[in-house]
């Protein structure tokens, strides 16, 4: 279900009213936020239930034997019943021919069962690490499976044709499950912070479920922190007029950003990347800046949305995008761009790498590789990892000339100040847009030629342009603002009048401009 | 009521009078804010429709009705006689002595939206068949929205009386979703049947709204109410289109009887041929009623503008069948003959109309189909006689 579709729409009416009359008793809210979670998810495709459920199970057992906690018999019942519970439910709903599921959703479950018995005749002092082990396993398996298992067994394939050795791979159609990296991404996150102590896990499923598959942000984030909103799973939360208000004008932000700039910029994108060969430098160029701020708008647009949704309902998500298009330095724009996964990869992955703890080389080597599965996680494609390299590799080049501590020096103010900031951030977005090329494009060969397309000096016309800057204006005077008065929430800022008309132009907006063929959403596909 | 507000205090009273105030002062400000941003941010064509319910069950134009279309390309005065037709006199139901009728059915683009009478394909029309020596006398009975079947019922129950010599129906891509949209006939096992007396969409309610002043004014000046109506229409439409294709499909009720209809594309395949059968028969029936009226029956190609210079057909969606039968006048190769990058033969920021050069080609070539018409030269004989006979006296 996207929140752009009507039948979003209905499904909030219906759900609201029924969330503000049980919202004051924990269990019954939560369970109600389950339900709508799987119809929202369900929507999509009923059968992928049941990798939520799975994840969802797993990591509640794992997440308290991580954290030293016992696991009792009733809990592995209340988990395993769970998600029963869900298969049958997912399966009722598929068709006849999906039944073959069963087999292979048996053989799953028994096969964690097993493992978890095993675990539990572990030495105690070694069972937190085989239950992180089990999550690790359990999430880090089904992404596998379902995004890089084709791409895994294409690229040996390649290799191995390469070397002069023949073979004939097998490749199975699988459908990637919507929000997969985001929502695996999460519990491992819990499951982790639990075996760090940082996280303390309760003993109820209904809760962990409920912030497991939290619809607002179960498809495209941002990747909560247990620590951050597990607990308002726990308590009944506040709900009052403001935070409705102010919800609903950051859902309508996000909107706008969504339907009005990101749809409306990538048919410019579109008709480059998708035929690069036969392009002028002018509709390169703009379909290169119109696809920066599509990529922005989309993703940015839909954790508004989700961040708006759960302040209707008295929830709160972080911020997932500060700004990123105001970096000055290549790490700056990873501290301000898609916030929840950078934080992800830098406490998980860069930091148990060892983060800047052993020198240079090492500091280097982690960043490299931290960036290189950052790119992987984004897609099964060497294009992705080449986007992850390509930021790995300039975010290196940076710290080895000591260009961050040069430009944190520099004070805006003076002139000298104003020329390394302003030089230094339009040589970042320059160094950004280059990666979006690759991010973008569907062979590294398309690439190449957009690059070249890019640095030719014919066939510039205003027509795109025009259309491009038309799009663009409105949200790059919205960001000055936000810049200037420091409120990302800009449409909050300043007296009644003032704020009511924001909203009226913005509904307006929203009205008269929408473009007319809606888009996926870009990281529905990540 | 007012008994319970004998008991508020005057506090009370002048707060509820202020929250009043308030409420009504921010209605105004939201409309006229409306209204200020779409006229600089994306001026709308302010076109609004003049039409109401005939006793014959479908739309007809709102007798002796004085309205105005502003686009940002035109600005155009409309006028509508007492019988409903787009003229500046009246038409004696009795056709005059020595007098050649030609009427017309059809949609906006017969009705002359974007154009000014003299303009408008009936208005030139008249005066080039004069001009041939023709004392024609063309009737427009088109109104905005018309599909065949609305064109047809308007024809045998209201325009056959006035005794038409030709009668020219208009053909447009809209009208094969028009035709199965509106209900009127319905094609059960190969046969045309009757199956609604009405088709009136949204016709009371526009009845209902017209009696206001306030919202006449509004209806012909404001351009955020027109593209608001002109989106909830565009969305009706398709609602009704798309329940009309699930109810045809789903039934399997089609031209040579029951379809299996499995995926997507195949029910837009049979949604088209369903379309298709049911326009065809409609024009024929049309065919076959004017010419036992002793008339001739034409049908002019309206067909759609890609860009300045490429013009797209629409007779394609008629069978073959029906076009062998019929008297086609199509100006597609004379159009893409005229066509230039510097001249606009449609308007391109209205609803995309003929402009009056793009009609005067689709009238040249009227003319000349119509110098073949055995009725109009019939007619023109007995003028002449009437004529002659007149002088003699």
């Amino acid at each position: 279900m996207l929140f752009n579709s009507g039948s979003f729409a209905l499904f909030f009416a219906l759900f609201l009213p029924i969330y503000f009359i049980c919202r004051r008793h924990v269990a019954v809210r939560n369970s109600l936020l389950i339900v709508a979670s799987y119809v929202f998810y369900g929507w999509w495709d009923a059968r992928f239930l049941i990798l939520v459920a799975i994840s969802t199970s797993v990591d509640y057992i794992a997440a308290l034997g991580s954290a030293d906690k016992p696991v009792r018999e009733n809990d592995v019942l209340k988990s395993a019943s769970f998600l029963i519970v869900v298969t049958i439910a997912s399966l009722s709903l598929a068709t006849r021919h999906d039944w073959w599921l069963v087999a292979p959703v048996t053989a799953g479950i028994l096969i964690i069962g097993l493992l978890i018995a095993l675990i539990k005749r572990v030495a105690a002092p070694s069972q937190p690490k085989c239950w992180l082990l089990l999550s690790l396993t359990t999430n880090l398996g089904i992404l596998a499976f379902f995004k890089y298992f084709n791409f895994f067994v294409g690229s040996a394939t390649i290799l191995l044709t390469t070397i002069g050795l023949r073979v004939q791979a097998p490749t199975l159609s699988i459908i990637l499950p919507v929000g997969l990296s985001f929502y695996t991404f999460q519990a491992i996150s819990r499951t982790i912070d639990s075996y760090r102590r940082q996280f303390d896990p309760q003993y109820s499923i209904i809760n962990y479920a409920a912030f497991h598959a939290f619809f607002p942000q179960l498809v495209a984030g941002p990747i909560e922190r247990a620590g951050h909103l597990m607990p308002q799973f726990e308590t009944v939360r506040p709900i009052n007029r403001q935070q409705i208000t102010t919800g609903t004008l950051l859902f309508t932000w996000g909107l706008y950003q969504k339907i009005v700039i990101a749809d409306n910029l990538a048919p410019i994108a579109n008709v480059v990347f998708n035929a690069p060969d036969r392009q002028t430098a002018g509709a390169t160029l703009a379909a290169v800046l119109a696809f920066a701020l599509q990529i922005y708008c989309d993703f940015a647009g839909y954790s508004n949305m989700a961040r708006g949704l759960a302040r209707c309902m008295g929830f709160d998500l972080m911020v997932n995008f500060n700004q990123p298009y105001f970096a000055r330095t290549p790490s700056e724009f990873w501290q301000r761009w898609h916030i929840s996964l950078s934080r992800w990869l830098r406490d998980y992955l860069y930091i148990s790498l060892g983060g800047n703890r052993g020198g240079n080389a090492r500091t280097y080597r982690n960043l490299m590789i931290t960036m290189l599965l950052g790119g992987l996680w984004h897609g099964a494609a060497w294009t992705f990892v080449a986007w992850g390299a390509f930021h790995g590799a300039i975010q290196v080049v940076y710290r080895v000339l000591g260009i961050n501590s040069l430009i944190e020096r520099s004070r805006f103010l003076t002139v000298h100040g104003f020329v390394i900031q302003t030089g230094s951030w339009l040589v970042t977005m320059s160094l950004v847009c280059v990666g979006w090329i690759l991010f973008r494009s569907h062979t590294f060969g398309d690439a190449v030629i957009v690059l070249k397309d890019l640095v030719a000096t014919t066939g510039y016309s205003s027509e795109v342009f025009l259309t491009l800057f038309a799009y663009s204006a409105p949200l790059v005077l919205v960001e000055i603002y936000q810049r200037a008065s420091g409120r990302l929430e800009f449409l909050t800022a300043g007296p009644f009048i003032v704020r009511y008309t924001s909203a009226v132009i913005l509904l307006l907006a929203l009205i008269v401009f929408s473009a007319p063929a809606g888009q996926q959403f870009i990281y529905f596909d990540f | 009521m007012i008994a319970r507000f004998r008991h508020w205090s005057g506090k009370e009273l002048s707060s509820l009078l202020w929250h009043t105030i308030r409420a009504l002062a921010l209605v105004v400000y939201t409309a006229l804010l409306a209204e200020a941003f779409v006229r600089l941010s994306d001026p709308q064509p302010v076109m609004p429709r003049y039409v109401t319910g005939t006793a014959w069950g479908v739309r007809g134009n709102i007798p002796n009705a004085r309205y105005w279309h502003h686009t940002p390309e035109v600005d155009v005065e409309y006028r509508v006689n007492s019988q409903g037709l787009r003229a500046d006199r009246e038409y004696p139901t009795n056709k005059p002595p020595g007098v050649c009728r030609v009427a017309l059915f059809g949609d906006s683009i017969f009705f002359g939206y974007e154009v000014d009478l003299q303009d408008s394909f009936a208005g030139q029309l008249e005066n080039r068949l004069k001009e041939h020596g023709i004392p024609a006398e063309v009737l427009n009975f088109a109104v905005s929205g018309f599909g065949t079947a609305e064109m047809l019922q308007t024809y045998e129950s209201y325009g056959r009386h006035f005794d038409p010599d030709v009668t020219i129906f208009s053909w447009s891509q809209t009208d094969p979703s028009d035709n199965v949209r509106s209900d009127l006939y319905e094609l059960k096992y190969g046969q045309l049947v009757r199956v609604n007396a009405e088709y009136l969409p949204s016709v009371k309610f526009q009845d209902m709204l017209m009696r206001y002043r306030l919202y006449r004014l509004i209806n012909d000046n404001s351009q955020f109410y027109a593209f608001a109506r002109e989106s909830i229409s565009i969305a009706l439409k398709n609602r009704l289109e798309f329940a009309r294709i699930a109810s045809l499909t789903s039934l399997g009720r089609t031209g040579d009887g029951p379809a299996s209809v499995n995926g997507d594309s195949d029910i837009l395949d049979s949604w088209h041929r369903i379309a298709k059968d049911l326009s065809s028969a409609l024009v024929l029936r049309a065919h076959d009623v004017v010419v036992a009226d002793g008339g001739d029956f034409y049908l002019v190609e309206f067909p759609e503008r890609v860009t300045r210079t490429q013009i797209a057909p629409t007779i394609d969606s008629l069978s073959t069948a029906a076009l062998s039968r019929i008297k086609v006048i199509s100006a597609i190769a004379d159009l893409s003959d005229a066509a230039r990058p510097d001249l606009k033969l449609f308007y391109e920021k209205g609803e995309g109309h003929l402009t009056p050069i793009g009609i005067r080609v689709m009238v040249d070539k009227t003319v000349r189909v119509l110098s073949a018409s055995p009725q109009l030269a019939a007619c023109a004989q007995r003028s002449r006689t009437v004529l002659k006979t007149s002088n003699v006296r």
